[in-house]
């Protein structure tokens, strides 16, 4: 087999885990949501490498999906929301950016070490899966503490969807796309989910001035 | 065979006509009143009906039962071959049998009762629900005591706590109601965890949720498992059957429930506990660690003494009767308690007399408490009242209803020839003939059980003279006893039934002794045929003391009375005698307020008992503005619920306290939360490697 397609998808994979990197490292909201456009563009084009490379047709349709949701659709959605709520562009860090990523390159070196004994129980390790596995451990567990670090709602929803995108990575380089049905359910699944907690961060606001999700607090009682 | 076949087919029935009247109930019986009379009419035939379905049911059942239990072999009924549990397999074994004996009975008396009492508040309240849960009720404790299988027997279980729930707070406006039913609940799902932990125990040494299998595994189990499984065995049920100090949902749950069904919990169901602890305790551990029997005997000896003596500071007439059901369920574990401890020491003969005392005393206790509820049931359906300071005079206006409730009465207060004196007697036989045992702790603890036991007896009277004084006789002490007329005639034909019940049950107990015997065969695993069981059934039933007592005592106790009657004839010779006014010491007249009152009745007593009531009295007095006006006096007289203050508050107290350190962890962030789930996840990914 030609040693392109599996060198290109290891590039493009570093370069998603790079685009997670400066998701984290970012400043302000809509780089947050144009960084994600961009992860999500390069995610497409993993999978069309994976339908060139490995012949797996059927992961056509993701990649079509993947562009027009995730790159196009989630991103003009959470563009014209974070322009309607008229919030301070900046982020809220409750862990502040060095720490954050110092944090991020832990987590890299433990997606590495979790992804370590599935790489070598596989009979035949591809290239793909030892370098790929890794990384896409790294973009879901990076996405999770997005959720968690980040105070503004909107930011959480960045959160999910990267570990989302971390999700379909780990999908494509364990088992070169999981069936249909399945992809078809996530796709639904996020996109629904980026609908409703876009609705979730508008009513926030409305009801607090804010979308700081510490204020939830006070439904406490 | 042909024997078997029929109490298979009347078993399928009566479940089937619960099923049907479960299902009818609410169907027929509407909420709001229709607008024809016709209409209205229909409706009140309907309720009938469908009480008449469940009575079927239970006659159905009660005369199955009769049959296992004559023909002495056990019977299997799978009526529906696939569920989703497997095979669902009803057994009718003598054990099994004997339950669904007095749930029958009890089911069917009060079926008939409810045919009555059920009619005056449809329209009035929701009649269809209570036709639905009357019906479940009956049916889960009737599976509840049939089904083979661990899992069922907690699905079942779970399922006449909940439907027990629903009838308590059937009442649901009313705050005590919904109070004494969330009461009930906790209290029993704390019961639940202990079942189920029982029989995972159980399951653990099986591999299987049989009874069979539990039978066969679990006598050779170590003994840590044996302990576990018999004080789980013991709380479990103990909570469902009120074992002080496990009780404190009873007093407030029985009384909250509507009457007809206060009768069924009261007489049977709490009995389903005493079911499970005889199945676990004798039937699967077989004998079990010489100090268990001592354990259940000490709840037992503190039931009943605390039972009677909270019972008399009562004048709430159905919480009254509630507490008397902590006395009984006590009596009945006297000779529970008395099996174990010699079924351990290997001497079988005064182990059955013990079991067949306890058996016979549930079978009492179900008929004459179910009694005393329903009459007591016909009284607050007539007055509207259960204080009995409010009452007074009945007996002149609901005279079937007093005479019923007296018999009751003297069946509780174990005087003969009422059966509550038949099985009370037996339970003494069982401690006088352990007195013969030489071993110091069997010898020093049965004559202080059997002083505790007629101290019990004693005290239960004392508290029925209170109920029934109070209540029935002396004139009336309020308006709530004005224009009030006796219950319809299906109310007092189910009193009779039950009266006749407790007078036949003590006037030929060796009836039912046989009976019970291969019962107690059963449990303890003998060989109905063998040497020794014929031995103790001749020395039972053969025994004058046990068998002849009652008749004999009765006999005395009439010769006595006789000989009073001539006495007094003699001595009054031939004066006659005069109609007068009562004296009143020189007053004029006689006031309803002079009459003894139910709080002067038990002043003794609560004297007497100071250290358990710690009664405390407030007297506020109001000097008035004029001489010429008199003060008024508030006199505010209270009892402490010992175990509500001392043990459960404390208790509660300090779970809460705990818990609100643990609150610490819900901040209200949400990203406290995700952080929770990122540091489980990462700390579990580091374990992992």
């Amino acid at each position: 087999m030609d040693q392109t397609v599996p060198y290109l998808i290891d590039l493009l994979a570093a370069a998603i885990l790079v685009t997670t990197f400066l998701i984290v490292s970012s400043r302000s909201l809509i780089f947050y949501v144009r960084l994600f456009s961009l992860q999500s563009i390069m995610l497409g084009a993993v999978a069309l490498l994976v339908v060139i490379g490995y012949g797996e047709t059927h992961i056509l349709v993701s990649v079509v999906l993947t562009l027009l949701v995730k790159a196009v659709g989630i991103p003009i959605v959470l563009s014209r929301l974070i322009d309607r709520i008229k919030v301070p562009k900046e982020i809220d860090f409750s862990v502040n950016t060095t720490i954050s990523l110092l944090v991020c390159g832990f987590l890299v070196i433990l997606a590495n070490s979790v992804a370590e004994p599935i790489i070598s129980s596989r009979p035949v390790s591809t290239a793909m899966v030892t370098k790929v596995l890794p990384i896409s451990i790294s973009v879901m567990l990076i996405g999770l503490f997005i959720m968690t670090s980040r105070r503004k709602a909107v930011t959480q929803i960045i959160g999910l969807l990267t570990m989302e995108n971390g999700v379909f990575l780990s999908g494509l380089s364990i088992t070169s796309g999981m069936p249909m049905i399945v992809e078809l359910g996530i796709f639904f699944d996020i996109l629904v989910a980026a609908l409703i907690l876009g609705v979730f961060v508008f009513r926030i606001n409305r009801t607090f001035e804010t979308v700081d999700s510490d204020t939830l607090r006070r439904l406490r009682h | 065979m042909l024997y078997s076949l029929q109490s298979t087919n009347l078993f399928i029935l009566s479940l089937l006509a619960y099923v049907i009247g479960a299902v009818l109930g609410p169907i027929l019986a509407p909420r709001k009143a229709p607008a024809s009379s016709a209409g209205r009419r229909l409706a009140g035939y309907a309720v009938t009906a469908v009480f008449l379905v469940s009575a079927i049911a239970s006659l159905a059942s009660l005369v199955a039962s009769y049959m296992v239990l004559s023909s002495r072999a056990s019977v299997d009924v799978s009526p529906f071959p696939l569920t989703p549990f497997g095979h669902l397999t009803f057994r009718l074994d003598p054990l099994s049998a004997f339950f669904l004996l007095v749930i029958s009975l009890v089911g069917f008396a009060v079926s008939i009762y409810s045919l009555g009492y059920a009619r005056s508040f449809l329209f009035k309240r929701h009649v269809g629900l209570l036709l639905f849960l009357h019906n479940s009720f009956l049916l889960l404790m009737t599976s509840v005591v049939t089904v083979t299988n661990g899992v069922l027997f907690v699905v079942v279980w779970e399922g006449m706590s909940i439907a027990t729930y629903f009838l308590i707070t059937y009442e649901h406006e009313s705050q005590p109601s919904r109070r004494a039913g969330f009461l009930y609940i906790a209290m029993t799902h704390v019961g639940t965890f202990f079942l189920i932990l029982m029989f995972l125990t159980l399951f653990s040494h099986s591999r299987s949720f049989d009874f069979d299998s539990f039978r066969i595994t679990a006598s050779a189990m170590p003994w840590g498992s044996k302990t576990l499984v018999f004080f789980c065995a013991l709380i479990g049920f103990g909570i469902k059957a009120g074992v002080i100090p496990l009780h404190i949902w009873l007093p407030e749950a029985h009384p909250a429930a509507p009457s007809n069904i206060s009768a069924l919990m009261s007489g049977v169901m709490i009995k389903t506990g005493i079911y499970g602890m005889i199945r676990v305790f004798f039937d699967f551990l077989g004998t079990g660690l010489p100090w268990w029997g001592f354990a259940v005997l000490i709840l037992a000896l503190g039931s009943s003494v605390l039972g009677v003596l909270f019972a008399l500071m009562e004048h709430d007439l159905k919480r009254l009767l509630a507490y008397h059901s902590i006395e009984n369920i006590g009596i009945i574990l006297m000779g529970i308690a008395v099996a174990l401890i010699f079924h351990q020491a290997g001497n079988d003969g005064i182990a059955i007399v013990g079991l067949v005392a306890a058996l016979f005393h549930t079978l009492n206790h179900a008929t004459f408490k179910s009694l005393l509820f329903l009459s007591a049931g016909s009284v607050v359906h007539s007055t509207g009242t259960r204080n009995m300071e409010e009452l007074g005079g009945l007996i002149k206006r609901l005279p079937y209803t007093a005479t019923f409730f007296l018999v009751g009465a003297v069946a509780i207060s174990a005087l003969p020839p009422l059966n509550g004196f038949a099985s009370e007697w037996l339970t003494f036989q069982a401690f006088f003939r352990g007195f013969d045992v030489a071993e110091l702790s069997v010898k020093t603890a049965m004559p202080i059980s059997m002083a505790l036991l007629a101290l019990t007896s004693a005290l239960a009277a004392a508290c029925f003279v209170k109920a029934f004084g109070i209540t029935f006789l002396g004139t009336s002490r309020s308006r709530h006893v004005q224009d009030i007329h006796e219950s319809p005639w299906n109310m007092l034909a189910a009193m009779g039934l039950l009266a006749a019940a407790c007078l036949f049950f003590g006037i030929d107990p060796s009836l039912v002794i046989s009976r019970l015997q291969p019962v107690a065969d059963f449990v303890l695993h003998r060989n109905p045929s063998g040497a020794l069981s014929v031995d103790v059934a001749r020395s039972i039933s053969a025994n004058p003391t046990v068998n002849e007592a009652p008749v004999l005592v009765a006999v005395l106790l009439l010769g006595i009375a006789a000989i009073a009657i001539v006495a007094i004839v003699v001595l009054r010779g031939n004066r006659r005698s005069r109609v007068v006014p009562t004296w009143a010491c020189g007053l004029e007249g006689l006031a309803p307020r002079m009459q003894y009152t139910a709080t002067g009745f038990s002043k003794p007593i609560r004297m007497i008992f100071s250290s358990v009531f710690r009664p405390s009295r407030e007297i506020d007095v109001r000097e008035p503005m004029s001489p010429y006006f008199k003060p008024t006096i508030r006199v505010d007289l209270k009892t402490e619920a010992i175990f509500d203050t001392h043990v459960y508050r404390p208790l509660m107290n300090s779970v809460l306290a705990a818990l609100r350190v643990l609150r610490k962890v819900q901040t209200g962030h949400i990203q406290s939360y995700l952080a929770y789930i990122f540091i489980t996840l990462i700390v579990l990914l580091w374990m992992a490697l």
